[in-house]
């Protein structure tokens, strides 16, 4: 079980990494900055740590 | 629309684009079974002279310029967007080249698509340069132990706490540590060289933070592999596996993806 969490994580970082800061950059009328996509890895380290606290469980109980 | 929204939403809908493709390409076909980043709207052409943008309807509610910048930080609706684009692109690419565009391209019209092509007309020589190829990610990890556990061989520290064993071990602490940096800038130089040389093209990324990726990073390549290549690309991987394992190494290998590493315009290295 978390053999595939860490999987799926690997998988998700490797998909951001590419799909947000590579490929044709082009200006659309709506584009993202670089500092957009900076950020986002702060959300993504959030997302991936909410995410193995679940597989975790509560640790002490009902909190 | 009678939903309450806050004062600066956007209201109407922006045209998504995914990638582009030969116009020759852009056949129904191409795109069965491909779901929209935006349950609104499906997965269509808008074509231009000889390249077509794969594109869907968006609301611009959700990814208008200010909504699309504060729903990055949403893991939940980053992680169901991201995996939305890249879905709709590996659909494309088992049946034709093409360019991928980075996430969040978004023009207000069909007809600002149109335009966007004729400017970025060159994208055709990119295509036919991508023709039959895909992007192998590889990357390599190096587990501190086990390359101390190589390295020593069969050597016992030197047991106790005297003043002599200390001074021994803080020794060896230094010769390890010096050993690893001079193995880490060889070894990624090496791997990434051979694995080029079974590659058309390829980029050494910097390597990612441990909080990011989990390890010690020690390459992070992308390499564009003729489809009729791939298995010999994957012996070169693991060829490298067998000799650096020992190390304490480990490869790591991913896709095919879409040539996300291969479309840009930078100088060739």
């Amino acid at each position: 079980m978390s053999k595939q969490l860490a999987q799926h994580e690997v998988t998700l970082l490797e998909l951001v990494d590419r799909v947000l800061n590579k490929g044709v950059v082009l200006t659309g009328d709506i584009t993202l900055s670089v500092a957009d996509v900076d950020l986002v890895y702060v959300g993504l380290r959030v997302l991936l740590a909410s995410v193995a606290t679940l597989e975790e469980g509560p640790a002490d109980g009902g909190r | 629309v009678s939903d309450a929204v806050t004062p600066r939403a956007e209201t109407g809908s922006g045209w998504y684009v995914y990638g582009v493709v030969p116009a020759a390409a852009a056949s129904d076909e191409l795109l069965t079974g491909t779901t929209a980043i935006d349950a609104s709207g499906a997965v269509a052409f808008v074509a231009d002279g000889e390249l077509a943008a794969i594109t869907s309807v968006v609301p611009l509610a959700e990814f208008g310029e200010a909504a699309i910048k504060q729903n990055l930080h949403d893991g939940v609706w980053l992680e169901q967007k991201v995996t939305g684009h890249e879905a709709v692109l590996e659909t494309a690419l088992a049946r034709a080249p093409l360019v991928p565009f980075r996430f969040g391209t978004i023009y207000r019209g069909e007809e600002q698509v149109r335009q966007m092509l004729r400017a970025n007309a060159y994208l055709s020589e990119t295509l036919q340069r991508l023709r039959g190829t895909v992007e192998l990610g590889v990357k390599a990890f190096l587990d501190p132990e086990e390359f101390e556990r190589g390295q020593l061989g069969d050597a016992s520290e030197e047991p106790g706490d005297s003043g002599r064993a200390y001074l021994l071990r803080k020794q060896r602490d230094r010769q390890l540590a010096e050993a690893r940096a001079a193995f880490t800038a060889v070894f990624a130089q090496e791997s990434h060289d051979r694995l080029a040389a079974a590659a058309e093209d390829a980029r050494a990324n910097p390597v990612q933070r441990p909080e990011v990726s989990g390890g010690e990073m020690i390459l992070n390549g992308a390499y564009l592999v003729r489809s009729d290549r791939e298995e010999a690309f994957r012996t070169a991987l693991a060829t490298l596996q067998s000799i650096n394992q020992p190390e304490g190494v480990r490869y790591e290998l991913t896709g095919p993806w879409p040539p996300y590493n291969f479309v840009d315009v930078e100088p060739e290295q």
